[in-house]
């Protein structure tokens, strides 16, 4: 969602204008950056320099790191230049584009609504509601659109029943499947980047359109459209090139038919253990997307020229045709109800999954996706059921238990919000603020400690297959992982913004190769430096799980790219005058930055922290190859979804998202009591 | 590999379930204990783990069977006490949830953590980008891999007066080409490769992998799936021509990629190396497939409500795999002797049949028939789990060689061609 910014206009002056201060003698201007030139140096650069010259090397399985490059040879790059390696890179382009096609319509009328037509108290809430779905594991969330969609599933059995199917639902595997996972994974990466760039265009300008007589349609060409340029470009950007190098979503669904160029390289890396051939498909791979890229930026710019001088003439003509008065059509009271239900139905289409694994997080069954009637959980009446373990269980909707678990529930809730009222008539004072914030959705949560609902049913799953070693394990690595994103790309971020020069490029470029390098390329590039550097790299620290410092590191690359342009787009966006002025009240490059900058740029942090962190509980690649035995959620997972799938994963993805959202209340909360409004926080998320 | 969670439930009855949980628990526990006492009364559930763990000591509990059998007492069945954390890096779902957790604990004092690897290339690939410093305690390769392994310096010996129960395992599964004084490793489970197949869609009757072939570009093009590996799916061809999937021959291997991708890749639907639960979701109407799944998919097709009847389990001839995973230790684990202890436990007659019951693969022991017969007599489709004398005379072992990167060059270009 953040890399967006690089594209957008924006006034530059600012940070390429002489300080002031130019007399003084100042710290180089990388200074700031040096901490992410030595980290991404260490971890990235090199570690990719060793695995390109592996592309020139020669396989030999007999040597734990299978290259010999004894004589060093052009072979596998002639080799890679085969029909096998292009033809499926050409159907890898054709997924992506048309999945960024497809994202991108589905994902514009969302962004346009929230931004100019929703009101105010919605905007926020439908924004958080785009983002929301990702805060538990894509896999699982992808995987649960198996559910609906199996041949001989619940709702392919009533939709033939009712008439609806002449036969089974046949979508899974085929090209629609591939197109559906990509669309649903990356709409948010596509309406966020949207949203911000339309919310950007003044409202005086369209309304200034419409007064000179064009009428919405041309309003929407000429203007609104070309402003929103910047917003679908970063979306492009955002959403096609991670399709290029992702070989996992396609192929939930997809099967055969999501077969990517990502999975070619890792059939080299993994299948044949062939890693000179992985490495030169993987050089290649990223020549290519660049490639493509380059031509996706020349068609858009040539559209983009030709649409703007297009433009003209269709407003003249609106304006002359519609020169009296502009007469109300009833399309205007159509198309913001459309919209807006346009919008519902895509909301509907992201929570669909959501809903789907918390219900198949009770599956008594033996396969998440499998809905077993057969044995377990009682939804309503009959016998209680008797958990994995053999335990009895507690009817979930069984009426005479529910009859009491209720009473409790509602006892207890009554509690929690009472409390703040009564304390004030017992004591005469205001409560605590905390009180009076946290009383209600603590008993919540109490309740359903106390009554043992959920927790029995998953506490018993989760001791069957250590899936909290996973989660546990999980958000360890995502919070170290994204404190040192949030400092790294915080401090490179103020950089790149206010001192650029001649390092900026090298650093952008860094940065950028960060984005496109396949994950498998940098897993094993970073799995093998760190066993060559040793030292911590190899062996325990302190408490920490083993391997956890080599997670930490590996999650903060990719993270501390993305916090670093948002910080640097955030900067960009606010000119310098507020800096300079404390320079020349006197103040220490220290205290300014500490009393000025830093407030500045924290909603980019927190921003980018939040995006960060869920990166980081995504990140799947890296982390199942330099995890050790310390391994997180979705490393386990990937593991699981090549084979089977038990109910228990289900349950861990609910906790995940549980989790992950309770601390996302929090900061919500700290928030709004520092200030900032949720929509200035989800435009930083956006980009801007 | 696999495991039936459900046939857990489905497959081996209750009864069993019951039976083999507390005599594990009191008998091999803790026999030296006495516990034989407290099983007597039929004490709590799951609380008698708590008994037997404060037997404490190092090591050296010496086994017994106290429940009369006099089968069980010819087999060794001596139970090392260790401690802490042991971590083991396996297949998904391919231990007894209660081995890997509560009883581990109570009967050989380890904390257990699992980690689940897809194929023995991610296995390798894990293990050598950490060279020794993986941090886990146990692997479980299959056999093909393991001299790869050995060169590669990933695994180390055995301490062999640590597995004193490795005199329960059929001599017929040690000592095999891949290692053959059995230093490095142990049988696990072994097991085969065969197809499930839906009987209404494909009403003539299938023997061979060319009728696997030929119906899959038939009566179920567009509707069949084949394992997720290189060598299974060159397999099939190699299998149904009487060509030893092992060849190097490139004629062979030629002739394999003029057949799999210009004949037989655009009627393939997936690659699922468990397809059990697609199965029984309804996506596949013939799908190659390893044993112990096809034995689960007839769980998971009760668990979807369908009907078991129409479905069929073939282990095809004229010929077609045997693998075999291997418990090993690898350089570096950080607890060798708590994987010693573990594995020599596994090797007790009733945690292996308990084990068994759970995954529906052979476990290798010696005189399994009778074993069965006494711990697990209830344990449904045992068709699919045991093989005759004369199905496993058909069966070839894989190796790795030579020809594996023409044999993933094949599959990529099968897959590509699937895909377009």
């Amino acid at each position: 969602m953040a890399i967006a910014i690089d594209h957008a206009p924006r006034p530059v002056a600012a940070t390429t204008s002489s300080s002031p201060a130019a007399g003084r003698r100042k710290p180089p201007k990388w200074l700031l950056a040096a901490p992410s030139f030595v980290w991404y140096g260490l971890f990235f650069v090199l570690p990719i320099a060793v695995i390109v010259i592996y592309s020139f090397g020669v396989k030999d399985a007999s040597q734990l790191v299978p290259v010999d490059l004894s004589n060093p040879t052009l072979q596998n790059y002639r080799d890679v230049f085969s029909d096998l390696f292009f033809d499926v890179f050409r159907g890898t382009l054709e997924v992506s584009i048309g999945a960024t096609a497809l994202t991108f319509l589905v994902g514009f009328p969302v962004a346009y609504y929230l931004a100019f037509r929703a009101s105010e108290r919605w905007r926020g809430l439908l924004l958080a509601a785009v983002i929301v779905p990702s805060f538990t594991s894509f896999l699982i969330r992808t995987l649960a659109w198996r559910i609906p969609l199996q041949p001989a599933g619940e709702l392919s059995t009533w939709l033939q029943d009712i008439g609806v199917l002449s036969g089974p639902i046949e979508v899974l595997y085929t090209r629609t499947a591939v197109f559906i996972a990509i669309v649903y994974n990356y709409l948010g990466f596509m309406v966020l980047p949207l949203f911000v760039a339309l919310d950007r265009i003044e409202g005086a300008l369209r309304e200034a359109s419409k007064d000179l007589g064009a009428g919405r349609i041309s309003t929407f060409f000429s203007v609104t459209l070309p402003l929103a340029g910047p917003g679908i470009a970063a979306g492009v950007v955002l959403t096609f090139i991670p399709m290029c190098g992702d070989y996992v979503t396609a192929t939930i669904l997809g099967g055969t038919k999501g077969f990517m160029v990502g999975a070619l390289i890792e059939s080299q890396f993994r299948g044949s253990q062939n890693w000179p051939m992985g490495s030169a498909m993987a050089v290649l791979m990223i020549v290519m997307v660049l490639l493509s890229l380059a031509v996706l930026a020349a068609i858009f710019f040539a559209l983009r020229a030709i649409g703007r001088r297009a433009g003209r003439p269709i407003v003249d003509a609106w304006r002359r045709r519609e020169r009296p008065q502009p007469k109300p059509s009833r399309f205007p009271e159509l198309f913001s109800p459309l919209l807006a239900v346009w919008t519902g139905l895509v909301l509907v289409f992201l929570f669909i999954p959501i809903v789907l694994v918390v219900r198949h997080s009770f599956n008594g069954g033996a396969a998440f996706t499998l809905w077993s009637g057969n044995y377990d959980t009682v939804w309503w009446g009959g016998e209680p059921g008797r958990l994995p373990s053999g335990k009895p269980m507690v009817g979930l909707f069984d009426f005479g238990t529910t009859g009491a678990t209720l009473l409790r529930f509602l006892i207890v809730m009554a509690v929690g919000i009472a409390l703040p009222r009564v304390w004030r008539l017992v004591t005469r004072r205001d409560p605590h603020p905390a009180l009076r914030l946290w009383a209600a959705p603590g008993a919540f949560a109490l309740a359903f400690v106390l009554n043992g609902l959920l927790t029995d049913w998953y506490a018993d799953l989760f001791q069957q297959a250590g899936v909290g070693d996973g989660l546990r394990g999980s958000f360890l690595a995502a919070f170290g992982g994204t404190v040192i994103a949030v400092v790294l790309g915080g401090l490179s971020g103020v950089a790149l913004a206010r001192h650029p020069g001649g390092w900026s490029k090298i650093f952008m470029v860094i940065v950028f190769l960060i984005l496109v390098t396949p994950e498998i390329m940098d897993a094993i590039a970073l799995a093998g430096w760190m066993q060559r550097l040793g030292g911590p790299f190899t062996n325990d620290i302190g408490p920490l799980p083993f391997g956890m410092l080599r997670l930490w590191i590996g999650q903060s690359l990719y993270a501390s790219a993305v916090v670093t342009l948002i910080v640097r787009a955030r900067l960009s966006g606010i000119d310098e005058s507020l800096e300079e002025a404390a320079a020349d009240l006197g103040a220490t490059p220290r205290t300014a930055f500490r009393q000025i900058t830093l407030p500045l740029i924290a909603p980019a942090l927190v921003a980018g922290g939040l995006l960060s962190f869920t990166l980081c509980l995504d990140n799947t690649i890296i982390s199942a190859l330099i995890s050790g035995a310390s391994s997180t959620f979705p490393v386990a997972l990937i593991s699981a979804t090549k084979s089977e799938i038990a109910p228990f994963w289900g349950a861990g993805a609910v906790v995940l998202f549980v989790v992950t959202m309770a601390a996302l209340a929090f900061l919500a909360v700290t928030l709004r009591r520092s200030g900032d409004s949720s929509s200035d926080i989800a435009a930083t998320l956006g980009g801007g | 590999m696999t495991k039936p969670n459900e046939p857990l439930k489905m497959l081996a009855p209750e009864s069993f379930r019951h039976a083999i949980s507390r005599r594990a628990l009191f008998q091999i526990g803790g026999a030296a204990a006495g516990l034989a006492i407290i099983s007597a009364c039929g004490g709590g559930d799951d609380d008698a783990d708590s008994g037997s763990s404060d037997t404490g000591g190092s090591s050296g509990t010496s086994g017994g069977s106290s429940g009369g059998s006099d089968l069980l007492s010819q087999y060794s069945n001596v139970v090392n006490k260790a401690s802490g954390n042991l971590a083991m890096f396996t297949w998904g779902e391919y231990n007894d949830p209660e081995i890997i957790g509560s009883l581990a604990e109570s009967s050989v004092g380890v904390t257990m953590k699992v980690d689940y690897y897809p194929s023995n290339e991610d296995l390798i690939t894990k293990l050598s980008a950490a060279n020794g410093n993986s941090g886990f305690d146990i692997v479980v390769p299959t056999g093909a891999y393991i001299p790869q392994m050995i060169e590669k310096g990933l695994l180390q010996k055995f301490d062999k007066a640590l597995l004193p129960n490795m005199v329960n395992v059929d001599p017929l599964y040690m000592a095999r080409d891949w290692d053959p004084t059995n230093d490095y490793s142990v049988c696990k489970n072994w097991g085969s490769t065969g197809f499930f197949y839906n009987t209404t869609k494909i009403t003539r009757p299938m023997a061979t992998w060319q009728d696997f072939l030929d119906a899959c570009m038939n009566e179920a093009s567009g509707d069949c799936s084949v394992l997720d590996t290189a060598p299974n799916l060159c397999g099939a061809y190699f299998w149904a021509n009487g060509i030893n999937w092992t060849t190097e021959d490139p004629a062979d291997l030629d002739a394999c990629e003029a057949y799999m991708v210009d004949q037989f890749a655009q009627h393939i639907k997936a690659f699922d190396s468990y397809p059990s639960t697609a199965i029984a979701e309804g996506q596949f109407s013939l799908s190659m497939i390893w044993n112990g799944d096809g034995r689960a998919a007839y769980g998971r097709l009760l668990d979807g409500g369908l009907n078991v009847d129409e479905w069929k389990w073939v282990l095809p001839g004229p010929a077609t795999e045997i693998w075999m995973d291997n418990y090993c230790i690898p350089t570096g684990a950080p607890n060798p002797e708590a994987a010693h202890a573990w594995i020599n436990w596994l090797l007790t007659p009733e945690v292996s049949i308990k084990d068994l019951a759970f995954h529906g693969y052979h476990s290798g022991m010696k005189n399994i028939d009778q074993l069965i017969a006494e711990l697990a007599p209830d344990l449904t489709y045992p068709e699919i789990i045991f093989f005759t004398d004369e199905q496993v005379a058909t069966m070839q072992t894989g190796a790795v060689n030579s020809a594996q990167d023409r044999l993933v060059e094949i599959y990529d270009k099968v897959k590509a061609k699937a895909a377009g």
